[in-house]
C-alpha cells in the first residue's frame, strides 16, 4: 500500500469523528457543523498524537527550540502593544487580530508536546536581566507546568471568542486586556526566577482589574478593588520573604541570585523558614483562594464579565495552586511539611465542606459556581498538602479539570445571563423544554464537575483522595481527611444537581422564559472543545498523567530528601548538600555562584 | 579650565537664566511659548553636561576640587544635577502648555525655574553648611514665587504665604542648628564636623567638643532637612502648597526640590554624622529617621486615600514617597557598598519621571477655567481622551509600584537595601511594603474614574487641552518610566557609582 495513503488510513478515527461532528448535530448553520466536525477531528488527532508510546518511538529526543517559550509570552505581549495602535473604529480588525493571535499561540504551544517530558527542565531559556542583583530571565517548563501552560493557551481563545458575543463596547481595551493577561499568565507559569515570577504575577493583576472594573456588573468597582488589594497584600508579603531569602543566599555564597533552583538550596533556620513559608503561602492562598481569605472570589466572579470569569476561574486561580506547589513547597519543604496536617484540615473543612455548603445556599447562579470553585480547589490544595506522588499528580490533573469544567460552567451561565440579564436561580425553572441543547451541555458539565466516572473530574478527585489516605505528612489525620474529602464529593453532587433541577427541570412557570432561544453558533463553538476535553481526560487520563509523572516524582524525591535533611535543625542558614538536590538533573543550568565566571560578574 | 568644565551644568543653567531674562524683556507677548522651549533646552543642556562630566569622571578632572568643600563636583552631585535638570526641563515644558492655557503668560516663571534649579544644584553639590544654606535659599525663594504665581487666586496666594512662612522658619531652624554645630566643633564644612565628632567620641571628656551641643545641633538640622523633604510631622505645608500652586510649580516642588532636599540630607547625615555614636541602629539619627519613615508612609497613605482632589492626593502621595526614601536613608548605615545610597538615587530618578508625568497628564486633562482637579473631573477621560489617560495610568501604576514600571524597581531596591540591613530593618521593609498596598488603593481610584466611570449627568465635562510641549514631556517621561522599568540594571549601576563620599 502507498505509505502516504497508509498513514492517512491510520487516521480513520479522526475522520470518523469529523463525520460525526458534521452529520449528527441537528443545527441549521452549515459553517457551525463543519467547524464542529473539524474540532472533533482535531481533538481525536490530538489524542492520537499524544497517546503514550507514540512519542517514544523517536530514538533521539527531538531538538527543543529554545525560543518557544519566549514566543509564547512574546506573541500576546507584542500583540497587546500592537492593539494600542489599531483604529478603534474597526472592531472586526481588533477581534480578528486578537483571536488569530491567540489561536496561533495555541498552535505554537502544542509544540511543547513534541518532546518527551522527562525529569528536569525543557525549553530552557536563560538571559541575564539585571546581573548585579542576580536577576535573570529564566523560563522553562517541566511536567508540572506543561499542562497549565496548555490550559492557558486553550482556554483563553475560548473565553475571548465567547466574550466577543456579549461585549460590544470598548473592544480595543478588551482585546488589549486579554492579550496582556495571557502574556502575564503564561509568563508566571514558566518563570523559574523568583523576581521574574513576581513581575508576571503583578502584571496579570492590571488587565483583570480593568476587565472587572470596565465590563463588570453593578458593583464592579468594589469587586475590582477587592480583587486587586487582596492579591497585592499577599504578594508584597511574598516579595519581602523573597528578598530575605535572596539576602541569606547572598550571604552564604557571595553572589546574589533570584533563581529558584539556586534559592532552593538555602536551608533557613526553622523560625525564619516558617515566617518565609507563611509569607509565600498566604500570597498563594489568597489567589487560590483558600478559606478564610476567599471572600474576594465570589464578588469578583459575580461582577466580572463572562470571559473574565472564565479566565479567572480556569487559569488565574491555578496560579495560586501552582505557585504553592512550585515555590512555597519547593523552597520550604520543611515548613510546608510541618504545617501540612493543619492546612489539610483547613482545606477539607474550610474549602471542600464549607465551600460546598455555602454553594448550596446561594441564590445566584454565578455565586454557586464561585463557591464550587472554593470547594474544588480545596481538593487541589489537599492533594498538595498530602505530598504523595499520587496526590500531587491528582492535584495537577484536577487543576486542569477544574479549568475545563468550571470554565465551561461560567460560559453556560453567561449564555443565560445574556438572554435574561439575571442570574437569580428563582427566576428560572423548566429551561430544558425551551433550550434542550443548552440543557444537555449543562448536564454533561455538571456531571464532570461532580466527578462522575468517565468524565474528567473523577480521575483527579480519586487520585487526590487515595493519595491523601496514605500520606505520612498528614499524620493521624490522613484517614479522616480522605473520608471527609470523599464526603465532600457527595455534597458537590447535592448542590450541583439541585441547581440543575431547580433551573432546568420542573414546570416552565416564568413567562419570561418561554421564548428563550437555544445556543447560538458562537456559544456552541466555544463550548464544544471544552465538552470534548471533558471526555478526553475522562477516558484517557494517562495521556496527561504520563507527561507529569516524571516531574512529580522528581519533585517528590527532592522534597523527601530535603525534608529528611531538615530534620537535624541548625540555628543558622546553610546550603543543602548537592546530593540531596536531585532536581538539578538534565537541563538544569549552572547555578550562579558555583562557576568562577558567574561569581566574577557579581559586581 | 577643568573647573569650568566640572561646574558646567551650573554655569550653563545660570547663564541661560540670565540670557532668558534678557530675552524675555525684549520679546513680544506672543512669543512666550519660545521661552518654555528655551528653558527646557537650557536645562536639558545642563543635564547633558552633567552626563558629560560623569563620563569623563570628575575625579580625573584637573582643578575640579578647587571649590572644595563649598561646591563639590563629585559623581553624587552630577547625578543630582542630572535629576534636577531633568525635573526642571519637564516643569518648563509643562509650564509651556499650562501657563498660556490658563492665562498666566508671564515670562518670569521660566527664569524662576532656572534659578531655583541652580539653587537645587548648589544644594546637591555643597559640602559646607554655608554654601548649603545659600543653595537652599536660592532654591526656596524661587519656589515661593512660583507657588504664588497665580496672583488672582486666593488659594495660590495662601499657599505661597504658608510655604514662605513655614519654609523660612525651617531654614532658620536649620541655620541655628548649623550655628550650634559650628560652636561645638569649630567647623562649617561637613567633613570637618564629622572628624571632630568622631574624634570626640573616642577622646576622653569629649576632646573639647560639647556633645550636648552637637546633639541639639543635629536635632535642629534634622528638623530643617525633614521639613524640606516634607516628612510627617513637618508635612503640613505640603498639601496646601501643592494644591494652591499652579501645577507646573507643584511639579517642580515635588520633583526637583525634593530630590535636592534628599541630596542635602544624605550629605549632611552621611558625612557629618557618620561615626558609630550618631549613626547606628540603637543611637543617633537612624532610629529617628526610621520612626519618621513609618510615620510618614502610614499617615500620608491613609490621608491620601481620603482626598477628593487628585492634585491633593498627589501631594500626599509625594509625602508618602518621601517616607519610602527615608527607609533607604535609615538603611544607609548598614551598607558597605553604597547599596542603600544607590537605591535612593534610583528611587528619586524613578519618582521624578513618574511624578512629573502624572502632573503633566493632570494638566492635559483640563483646560482654561476648568482645570481638572477632582476625581469627578477625570470621569470618562479614558474614553474621551485616551492620549492623556493612558500615560496617566502608566505613571500612576509606576507610583503604585506595579512592575515593570520604574517606580516598582525604585521600591524594590529600597526594600532590598533595607532587608540587607537585617534586624529591625525587616520590619521597616514589611511596613513599607504593606504601605505600598494602601498606596495602590488611591492610585487605582484615579484609574477607576478614568476608565470605569462616566461623568454624572449634568456635571461639567472636563475638555482636555492640547499642547505639544506637554505631550512631548509626557512622551519623554513615559519612555523613561518604561526604560527604567525594563532595563533597571544599568541605571542602578550608575547610581551605585555615585557615593556621597566622593
Amino acid at each position: 500500500m502507498n505509505p502516504v495513503f497508509g498513514s492517512l488510513f491510520g487516521l480513520w478515527p479522526a475522520a470518523l469523528a469529523g463525520f460525526v461532528g458534521v452529520l449528527i448535530p441537528r443545527r441549521d448553520s452549515r459553517l457551525e457543523r463543519a467547524l464542529l466536525g473539524l474540532m472533533g477531528a482535531l481533538v481525536v488527532l490530538f489524542t492520537m498524537a499524544v497517546w503514550p508510546g507514540t512519542a517514544a518511538v523517536a530514538e533521539t529526543p527531538p531538538d527543543e527550540w529554545p525560543n518557544l517559550l519566549n514566543m509564547l509570552i512574546g506573541l500576546p505581549l507584542f500583540g497587546s502593544v500592537a492593539i494600542l495602535f489599531m483604529p478603534r473604529q474597526s472592531p472586526k480588525l481588533l477581534t480578528g487580530f486578537t483571536l488569530g493571535l491567540l489561536l496561533l499561540n495555541l498552535a505554537v504551544s502544542l509544540l511543547l508536546l513534541g518532546v518527551p517530558m522527562t525529569r528536569g527542565w525543557h525549553f530552557l531559556y536563560v538571559r541575564e536581566w539585571i546581573p548585579s542583583l542576580g536577576i535573570r530571565y529564566h523560563v522553562a517548563v517541566d511536567g508540572i507546568s506543561l499542562w497549565l501552560v496548555l490550559l492557558t493557551t486553550f482556554v483563553t481563545p475560548i473565553a475571548v471568542y465567547a466574550s466577543f458575543g456579549s461585549i460590544k463596547t470598548r473592544l480595543k481595551e478588551l482585546c488589549f486586556s486579554y492579550l496582556f493577561l495571557q502574556a502575564g499568565m503564561l509568563g508566571a507559569f514558566v518563570s523559574l526566577d523568583l523576581f521574574l515570577f513576581y513581575v508576571f504575577w503583578e502584571l496579570m493583576l492590571v488587565p483583570m482589574y480593568l476587565m472587572i472594573g470596565i465590563w463588570g456588573g453593578v458593583e464592579k468597582i468594589k469587586a475590582a478593588f477587592k480583587f486587586f488589594i487582596y492579591t497585592m497584600t499577599g504578594s508584597v508579603l511574598m516579595l519581602a520573604a523573597m528578598l530575605y531569602l535572596v539576602v541569606q543566599y547572598t550571604k552564604l555564597t557571595g553572589t546574589p541570585s533570584f533563581d529558584l533552583l539556586a534559592l532552593q538550596r538555602v536551608m533557613l533556620p526553622p523560625g525564619a523558614q516558617m515566617l518565609c513559608f507563611w509569607a509565600f503561602a498566604i500570597a498563594f492562598f489568597i489567589k487560590v483562594p483558600m478559606f478564610p481569605v476567599h471572600t474576594w472570589l465570589p464578588d469578583a466572579h459575580v461582577q466580572a464579565p463572562t470571559g473574565g470569569s472564565v479566565i479567572l476561574a480556569a487559569i488565574m486561580l491555578k496560579l495560586g495552586t501552582y505557585g504553592y506547589l512550585r515555590f512555597a513547597m519547593g523552597l520550604f519543604p520543611g515548613a510546608s511539611g510541618l504545617n501540612a496536617a493543619n492546612l489539610a484540615g483547613l482545606a477539607v473543612m474550610g474549602g471542600i465542606l464549607y465551600g460546598a455548603l455555602v454553594a448550596y445556599k446561594q441564590d445566584d447562579l454565578k455565586r454557586v459556581i464561585a463557591y464550587s470553585s472554593v470547594a474544588h480547589l480545596g481538593y487541589v490544595m489537599l492533594g498538595l498538602f498530602a505530598v504523595t506522588p499520587s496526590s500531587i499528580s491528582g492535584a495537577i490533573l484536577q487543576m486542569v479539570n477544574h479549568g475545563i469544567s468550571t470554565g465551561a460552567l461560567f460560559l453556560l451561565v453567561g449564555v443565560i445571563y445574556d438572554r435574561r440579564h439575571t442570574r437569580a436561580i428563582a427566576e428560572f425553572g423548566g429551561l430544558a423544554k425551551v433550550m434542550p441543547i443548552y440543557t444537555a451541555v449543562w448536564v454533561i458539565i455538571t456531571l464532570a464537575s461532580i466527578g462522575v466516572p468517565g468524565t474528567n473530574g473523577f480521575i483527579g478527585e480519586f487520585m487526590v483522595i487515595t493519595g491523601t489516605m496514605i500520606s505520612p505528612r498528614l499524620r493521624n489525620f490522613a484517614g479522616a481527611d480522605a473520608t471527609l474529602a470523599a464526603a465532600g464529593v457527595i455534597l458537590g453532587a447535592v448542590y450541583m444537581l439541585s441547581l440543575t433541577q431547580k433551573t432546568f427541570f420542573g414546570p416552565l412557570s416564568n413567562p419570561k422564559n418561554k421564548r428563550l432561544s437555544d445556543l447560538t453558533v458562537r456559544e456552541t463553538l466555544s463550548l464544544a472543545p471544552l465538552v470534548l476535553f471533558v471526555f478526553v481526560i475522562g477516558f484517557f487520563p494517562s495521556i496527561f498523567l504520563d507527561r507529569t509523572r516524571d516531574a512529580v516524582q522528581g519533585f517528590f524525591d527532592r522534597y523527601q530528601a530535603v525534608w529528611a535533611e531538615g530534620r537535624n535543625e541548625e540555628p543558622a542558614s546553610r546550603l543543602i548538600r548537592p546530593s540531596s538536590d536531585r532536581a538539578m538533573e538534565r537541563g538544569a543550568p549552572p547555578v550562579p555562584g558555583e562557576s568562577p565566571t558567574a561569581s566574577a560578574q557579581g559586581h | 579650565m577643568g573647573l569650568l568644565f566640572a561646574t558646567s551644568p551650573l554655569l550653563i543653567v545660570s547663564l541661560g537664566a540670565l540670557l532668558l531674562m534678557l530675552a524675555e524683556a525684549f520679546s513680544k507677548k506672543s512669543n512666550e511659548g519660545d521661552l518654555a522651549l528655551g528653558t527646557a533646552v537650557t536645562l536639558l543642556a545642563g543635564a547633558a553636561t552633567a552626563i558629560a562630566v560623569w563620563m569623563v569622571g570628575p575625579e580625573s578632572i584637573e582643578g575640579a576640587a578647587a571649590l572644595k568643600p563649598y561646591l563639590l563636583t563629585d559623581r553624587f552631585a552630577m547625578f543630582f544635577d542630572f535629576v534636577i535638570c531633568l525635573g526642571g526641563a519637564m516643569t518648563a515644558l509643562l509650564a509651556g502648555g499650562y501657563l498660556p492655557e490658563h492665562g498666566l503668560e508671564r515670562g518670569e516663571f521660566y527664569p524662576l525655574i532656572m534659578f531655583s534649579s541652580v539653587g537645587a544644584m548648589i544644594l546637591a553639590g555643597s559640602g559646607d553648611l554655608l554654601s548649603l544654606f545659600i543653595g537652599l535659599e536660592t532654591m526656596s525663594i524661587g519656589v515661593y514665587a512660583m507657588t504664588g504665581f497665580r496672583r488672582g487666586s486666593r488659594r495660590s496666594v495662601e499657599a505661597a504665604m504658608k510655604y514662605f512662612l513655614l519654609g523660612s522658619f525651617a531654614a532658620a531652624v536649620l541655620l541655628y542648628g548649623g550655628a550650634l554645630l559650628y560652636g561645638a566643633t569649630g567647623h562649617t564644612d561637613l567633613v570637618g564636623i564629622g572628624q571632630r565628632i568622631a574624634s570626640a567620641a573616642t577622646a576622653k571628656g569629649g576632646g573639647g567638643v560639647s556633645l550636648p551641643l552637637v546633639i541639639v545641633g543635629l536635632m535642629l538640622v534634622l528638623v530643617g532637612l525633614v521639613f524640606k523633604v516634607s516628612a510627617v510631622p513637618f508635612h503640613m505645608w505640603t498639601p496646601d502648597a501643592y494644591e494652591g500652586a499652579p501645577t507646573p510649580a507643584t511639579t517642580f516642588m515635588a520633583v526637583a526640590v525634593k530630590s535636592a532636599a534628599f541630596a542635602m540630607m544624605l550629605r549632611v547625615l552621611l558625612i557629618a554624622f557618620n561615626d558609630p555614636g550618631s549613626a547606628s541602629w540603637g543611637a543617633g539619627w537612624p532610629p529617628v529617621i526610621a520612626g519618621l519613615a513609618v510615620l510618614t508612609m502610614t499617615v500620608a497613605n491613609v490621608i491620601a486615600g481620603r482626598q477628593e482632589s487628585v492634585k491633593r492626593m498627589l501631594a500626599y502621595s509625594s509625602i508618602a514617597h518621601a517616607g519610602y526614601v527615608l527607609i533607604g536613608v535609615a538603611a544607609t548605615i548598614r551598607q558597605n557598598e553604597h547599596e542603600a545610597e544607590g537605591a535612593i538615587l534610583f528611587y528619586l530618578l524613578a519618582y521624578t519621571v513618574s511624578t512629573a508625568g502624572a502632573f503633566g497628564a493632570l494638566i492635559l486633562c483640563g483646560r482654561q477655567g476648568a482645570e481638572a482637579t477632582s476625581y469627578e473631573d477625570l470621569a470618562g477621560i479614558g474614553r474621551r481622551h485616551p492620549g492623556a489617560a493612558l500615560p496617566f495610568a502608566l505613571f500612576l501604576l509606576s507610583l503604585a509600584g506595579v512592575p515593570p514600571a520604574a517606580g516598582f524597581f525604585g521600591k524594590f531596591y529600597i526594600f532590598r537595601a533595607a532587608i540587607y540591613g537585617g534586624g529591625g530593618f525587616y520590619w521597616l521593609a514589611v511596613i513599607g511594603l504593606l504601605n505600598s498596598v494602601v498606596g495602590a488603593y488611591y492610585y487605582l481610584r484615579v484609574i477607576v474614574y478614568m476608565y470605569m466611570r462616566e461623568p454624572a449627568p449634568g456635571a461639567p465635562i472636563a475638555v482636555p487641552m492640547r499642547s505639544g510641549y506637554v505631550a512631548f514631556a509626557l512622551l519623554a517621561c513615559a519612555l523613561l518610566v518604561l526604560g527604567l522599568g525594563l532595563f533597571p540594571g544599568s541605571m542602578l549601576d550608575i547610581a551605585l557609582h555615585a557615593p556621597v563620599h566622593g
